[in-house]
């Protein structure tokens, strides 16, 4: 599936994932991701992958539930309580507040297991490469932060070993400084190392980004659309703001572009549109609109739900259901393709 | 050609020059082998070939250098790029992405190539090193032999006329080591390829060179035929160290090339030179049917194996076999099923604290051990984490062992590489241990710094203390090993004399036991006491 409908496909999920409070329908967009991430954990042979994200997303809900049901003394159903003198998180424990922070919980892990989901999905060059030309340097930065990421955490724990090795226990804080030394200097070294063997492979400033003109361009660009903002601010009709937004973003557009072209660098591969893109793409749009509409006309009530005062399950209904089935769109794509 | 006239460099705050008049002519499609000490301006040297120096380090440079018609000094690494592949001693830090491909396609992006350019040019260099079937593969799921054949391929599908190599098969097995070499030598003939290596293990180039560079740390230069430029060298390989003995010239640079003649007529003597026995072994470790599992894979399979006491058992084997997973199993740093025993004591019933107090381990980067702001300090550490007394331990004598007596106070990161490896091993020793693991301790060291380690395990084997070797560095091994122990696949597929081992394993064969085959000879050091 190309690159950019896995995007729009991300940005489809976390809208629904962002906008529910509805433990069912949440429920359904993580078994969806389970399923898709396990299927592209297995075709890149990286297994175990279900466990250690069911391991992340259960330790999410416990220090949500406990962080909110001490803190938050709200509901009908008091559990237990706390003596009122005790700072903070004196008074009732209830159930309605361990299960909002149940919710939560549930939120956080889907977002983090959607974002390891679309890195299985995509490799770290198909995510830069929606970078426009123009910056191409900012484009390679991002792929190495995003390489490097994986490497600083394998060399931390050969470092933490080798430190154990010398009887280091690292129970205390103190105890992780000898870690933390190696860990700083390996890194810059291995930074100044990736630079120089960049450099050798012609890597340089390729671009006129700075250049006077399309300096201008992108100021006046800036203008436009933070002055959009302001009229938007002070409730001008929409009409003006609108048009300085379209302005403002199309003028920044041109002049990327045009900087790409003149920029000396090439790429090897290209996001290839096929039918089944171009049909995901089509389908995750009227999705993204559909849902907007409805929301914003109040057709999607369940989507929201609060526990709050006492207890309750929350109200389902055949849209949200059918929303909250968007992960499963790339299993259907990739069981086609 | 490559020409360096009255080249002069150094670095800034440096108070010395790094490269002090030198001047040399490379005749184009000639392999050149640039050696010299830890120090001495080998990877300086090369960088001035690209321009990285001074264009990417800053510095001061005098003199001219031409490459092929262009000026790096004048024109920058941008413009030579184009003519000069450059490859670093770490592949696994050089590389910008994740997949083998993309990684190759780097350079061509950099220099603006056509979509359909690269494409040809990427199954070419594929070909050509026989790499097809790793194109769409992850990098980090490739072996260190493949790695570096990616790295090199990223290198030539630019079309360089110069291909840089600084110290290619620094971290691979002989075997792999073998197939890189044969690799870059039949690139050189097929594409008429201008290459400069540097290498610290001399005896796996020397055959296939035409021309040798060597620095030394007082800034002299010597350029020519490999013949004339080790005849100046102190540090030489064992093939050229007996060829001097014989009072052989020129000086043969392979054991092929040996004259058969002077081998006929070296007359003998009836003693043949063994490492010294031990009687009876006492055994202070014995590891019983050892099984480790990472994942799914199955990485050591029933390994049986006993550590002496007073012995340096040497443990050889290709990358991936299982040599580092064994030494971490023993050490309960992996879960593994088996049994460990240590004296009368169960390992899996002591916590790993305890373990370390008898077992020490290097692991392959001494630099992750390192943190204080002295050696002594380095040396308190460890000492205050086993909950020892700093005021009972010699710091200076202690120091004296490992060549390091008078420099106590020294920040351990301003140590050259041999030095950092001692002070890492003073690190890891200075509560005595009885038993010495060492995983690929030599990495990276040149001649000077190997023999400094080589006493220093003398010294320790004297003293009753046991060492396991990890080691690819097979003529360091005959060296100094009492036993030896092969693994391949997570099997122990030998055990036995270290007379066995360097003969009649090819891949393991030192260039002593290549030249007089059958005689059970495999250092230098055999064939000066078995010759009047």
């Amino acid at each position: 599936m190309n690159a950019i409908v896995w995007i729009l496909w991300l940005t489809a999920t976390m809208t629904f994932t962002l906008t529910t409070r509805n433990p069912l329908y949440i429920m359904i967009v993580l078994g969806g991701l389970f399923g898709l991430g396990n299927r592209l954990a297995k075709e890149r042979n990286m297994t175990p992958w279900v466990l250690p994200n069911l391991r992340f997303l259960l330790t999410m809900i416990l220090l949500s539930t406990l962080i909110n049901g001490l803190f938050s003394h709200v509901g009908n159903t008091a559990l237990f309580s706390i003596p009122q003198s005790w700072p903070l998180i004196g008074g009732d424990i209830t159930l309605e507040s361990l299960i909002y922070g149940v919710i939560n919980g549930l939120v956080i892990g889907t977002l983090y297991i959607l974002f390891n989901t679309i890195n299985l999905a995509l490799s770290t060059k198909q995510i830069t490469r929606l970078i426009p030309h123009a910056f191409h340097p900012i484009a390679v930065v991002i792929t190495i932060a995003l390489t490097f990421f994986p490497s600083i955490q394998q060399r931390a724990r050969e470092i933490k070993e080798a430190q154990m090795i010398r009887g280091n226990p690292m129970k205390k804080i103190s105890d992780w400084i000898p870690i933390m030394i190696p860990l700083l200097v390996s890194s810059l070294e291995n930074a100044i190392l990736l630079a120089e063997s960049m450099t050798a492979r012609g890597f340089h400033k390729q671009t006129e980004l700075q250049s006077p003109r399309a300096l201008v361009s992108l100021i006046l660009a800036a203008f436009m659309i933070f002055s959009g903002w302001i009229l938007q601010m002070y409730r001008f009709p929409s009409l003006f703001f609108i048009s300085l937004y379209i302005l403002g973003t199309s003028l920044v557009t041109i002049t990327l572009l045009t900087i790409g072209k003149q920029a000396n660098v090439t790429r090897y591969h290209q996001e290839t549109w096929t039918k089944t893109s171009m049909f995901s793409a089509a389908l995750i749009g009227i999705y993204i609109a559909g849902f907007a509409f409805l929301a914003l006309i109040g057709r999607l009530s369940t989507l929201g739900f609060s526990p709050y005062p006492r207890l309750h399950l929350p109200a389902i209904q055949t849209l949200g259901l059918i929303f909250s089935l968007i992960p499963l769109l790339p299993i259907l794509v990739l069981h086609h393709d | 050609m490559i020409n360096f006239n009255a080249l002069s460099f150094q670095y800034p705050q440096s108070s010395h020059k790094v490269l002090d008049n030198v001047s040399f002519e490379i005749p184009p499609g000639t392999l050149t082998l640039v050696t010299g000490a830890s120090g001495s301006g080998k990877s300086t040297l090369l960088r001035c070939i690209n321009g990285l120096v001074p264009h990417f380090s800053g510095g001061t440079i005098t003199g001219q250098i031409r490459v092929f018609g262009f000026d790096p000094i004048r024109e920058g690494v941008e413009v030579l790029a184009k003519i000069v592949g450059f490859v670093f001693q770490e592949p696994e830090a050089q590389f910008v992405f994740d997949v083998v491909e993309d990684e190759i396609a780097f350079s061509l992006e950099n220099l603006g190539v056509s979509r359909a350019e690269m494409d040809r040019r990427i199954a070419e260099v594929l070909r050509q090193l026989q790499l097809q079937k790793l194109r769409y593969k992850q990098i980090n799921q490739i072996s260190g032999g493949e790695q570096q054949k990616v790295a090199i391929a990223g290198a030539l599908v630019t079309h360089p006329k110069v291909l840089i190599l600084d110290e290619p098969t620094s971290q691979l097995d002989p075997t792999a080591a073998d197939e890189v070499l044969r690799m870059i030598l039949d690139l050189k003939s097929q594409l008429n390829l201008t290459v400069l290596i540097a290498e610290h293990r001399l005896e796996r180039l020397l055959p296939y060179v035409d021309r040798m560079l060597n620095l030394t740390p007082e800034q002299t230069v010597t350029f020519g035929l490999p013949a004339e430029v080790l005849s100046t060298m102190e540090q030489v390989p064992p093939i050229i160290e007996i060829a001097r003995k014989l009072g052989l010239s020129p000086l043969p640079l392979a054991p092929e090339t040996f004259p058969n003649d002077s081998l006929d007529y070296i007359p003998l003597v009836s003693r043949q030179a063994q490492p010294t026995p031990i009687d009876k072994p006492e055994t202070l470790l014995s590891v019983q049917q050892l099984s480790t599992n990472l994942g799914d894979k199955q990485i050591l399979e029933k390994i049986n194996l006993d550590i002496h006491k007073g012995e340096v058992l040497v443990l050889m084997g290709p990358n991936g076999a299982g040599k580092t997973t064994f030494l971490r199993s023993i050490l309960q740093m992996i879960p593994s099923s088996g049994t460990i025993i240590y004296g009368k004591v169960h390992l899996e019933n002591m916590s790993f604290p305890q373990i370390i107090q008898h077992i020490a381990y290097l692991p392959q980067n001494p630099n992750d051990l390192l943190f204080a702001e002295s050696i002594i300090d380095e040396l308190k550490i460890t000492l205050e984490n086993h909950n020892r007394d700093i005021n009972q331990v010699n710091f200076r004598k202690f120091l004296d062992l490992f060549g390091l007596g008078d420099q106590g106070d020294r920040y351990p990161r301003d140590l050259s590489v041999g030095e950092r490896q001692r002070t890492a091993l003073a690190a890891i020793t200075v509560h005595d241990p009885e038993i010495i693991f060492l995983d690929e301790p030599t990495r990276g060291l040149d001649y000077q710094a190997k023999k400094a380690l080589s006493h220093l395990f003398h010294q320790w084997r004297q003293g009753g203390k046991s060492i396991v070797l990890v080691t690819h560095d097979v003529e360091f091994a005959a060296h100094l090993a009492d036993r030896v122990a092969i693994l391949e696949d997570g099997k122990l597929v030998f055990t036995g004399k270290p007379v066995t081992a360097f003969t009649t394993f090819p891949p393991y064969q030192t260039q002593t036991a290549k030249l007089f085959p059958g005689r059970g000879w495999i250092i230098p050091e055999d064939v000066v006491s078995n010759t009047a």
